[in-house]
């Protein structure tokens, strides 16, 4: 039995008419995909960044280190030599450069460990993808927030520096969200990624030849 | 490939798999967008923001309806929120303008049928009209629309025959058009 407001002709015209009502456009495909991709990578680093209790714990916990370091390094100078007046002029002197010296080390510091993290992680990729892959990406999450604490920092105003530190952000990103169920398919595309922009061999010149300094090791 | 692998390789990470999953459906659901909205900064906006969370959610995806199914739920939700925001912004700035000059607009109505059905279209509750242009002008079905708006099949059918017979009431002055 037909409804009391069916009418097929008024339906058939009505659909036709509506045809008309906001007609879109053709889909502008590359551009939204462009912008989907810029905004999520945004906010996966808001989200990182939103947690300002850890950035502060880091930061703090480096500061006191390097606080310490400083101390006594400065003690150490101040007792090396005979003369007062020449100890006071090579603490006047620790004191003026140690800044830069401080973040020379800790970048270096940095760039080690992370050096190490990219070649363990390449080398492991062959084993167990499942068990360590949670591993990496926890470990990856720490290096990301030192990055970033990097990136701001007078290390990152320098331009060689900055680009290589960004594209350590990129990748420790891609580490960092590493699912352990995967089957090694997104560690494989991570490690190509990896080689085409070079960033262990960029990584490796940055950091200087001989041992990594001791006085702020676990500062960062 | 198919769909269930293609979105199994996007929760591996897998970038080309997520560009594939957004060239198969990325054309219906700007679509409807644009459909609902009618502004291609505002269907552009609603596509790329269904997506982000869409490839955000995937995780909580169980495969239990088809991913378009899921991905059109989470499309007009994200659609009618944006456009009530919308609406109550164009409100207040409605609320400035003249009554009187608002009140001479509807008053002398354009004859025009394109005009004069946008205006009905426009009118109808925003149920009513979300199912007519979803069944009517872009052809889902009554179980898609049940199960990205969250109602039952009945209520869909039922909204839509309201739809229908109040713009056939608004639509009186026309009625030579459907009856030749």
């Amino acid at each position: 039995m037909m409804d009391q407001h069916e009418d097929p002709k008024f339906e058939q015209w009505l659909k036709e008419s509506a045809k008309s009502y906001h007609a879109p456009l053709p889909t502008p495909r590359e551009e939204m995909w462009t912008r989907i991709a810029a905004e999520r990578q945004r906010r996966a680093r808001r989200v990182i960044e939103l947690r300002p209790w850890m950035a502060w714990a880091v930061a703090a916990a480096a500061v006191l280190i390097l606080g310490i370091g400083i101390g006594r390094w400065t003690a150490s100078s101040t007792a090396r030599g005979p003369s007062v007046a020449v100890a006071t002029r090579d603490s006047a002197q620790a004191t003026n450069s140690s800044p830069d010296i401080v973040y020379q080390v800790a970048a270096t510091q940095y760039l080690s460990r992370t050096e190490a993290f990219l070649t363990s992680f390449r080398a492991d990729l062959s084993t167990n993808h499942a068990a360590n892959s949670a591993r990496f990406a926890s470990q990856a999450r720490d290096l990301l927030m030192t990055t970033q604490l990097m990136l701001d920092s007078p290390a990152g105003k320098d331009q060689r520096m900055r680009s290589l530190l960004e594209d350590l952000e990129l990748v420790l990103v891609q580490i960092s969200q590493l699912d352990p169920a995967h089957d090694g398919h997104d560690a494989d595309l991570i490690t190509q990624g990896m080689n085409q922009s070079n960033v262990l061999p960029k990584l490796r010149s940055a950091i200087p030849a001989g041992p990594v300094p001791v006085r702020t090791e676990g500062a960062l | 490939m198919d769909e269930s692998q293609l979105i199994a390789r996007v929760r591996s990470g897998d970038s080309a798999a997520e560009r594939a999953l957004y060239d198969a459906h990325v054309d219906r659901v700007y679509r409807l967008a644009f459909r609902l909205a009618g502004d291609d900064a505002l269907a552009q906006d609603f596509t790329q923001e269904a997506f982000i969370r869409a490839f955000d959610r995937l995780g909580s995806f169980r495969g239990e309806s088809a991913f378009s199914t899921w991905l059109h739920a989470i499309t007009t939700t994200v659609v009618l929120n944006g456009l009530r925001k919308v609406k109550r912004f164009r409100q207040r700035e409605a609320d400035i303008d003249d009554a009187h000059e608002l009140g001479a607009i509807s008053r002398h109505a354009e004859p025009d049928l394109k005009v004069r059905l946008k205006q009905a279209i426009d009118a109808l509750p925003e149920g009513y009209r979300t199912v007519f242009l979803m069944h009517d002008v872009e052809g889902y079905t009554h179980e898609e629309i049940g199960a990205a708006l969250g109602v039952e099949t009945g209520t869909s059918k039922a909204q839509l025959s309201r739809a229908r017979a109040k713009l056939r009431v608004a639509l009186a002055d026309f009625a030579g058009e459907w009856t030749t």
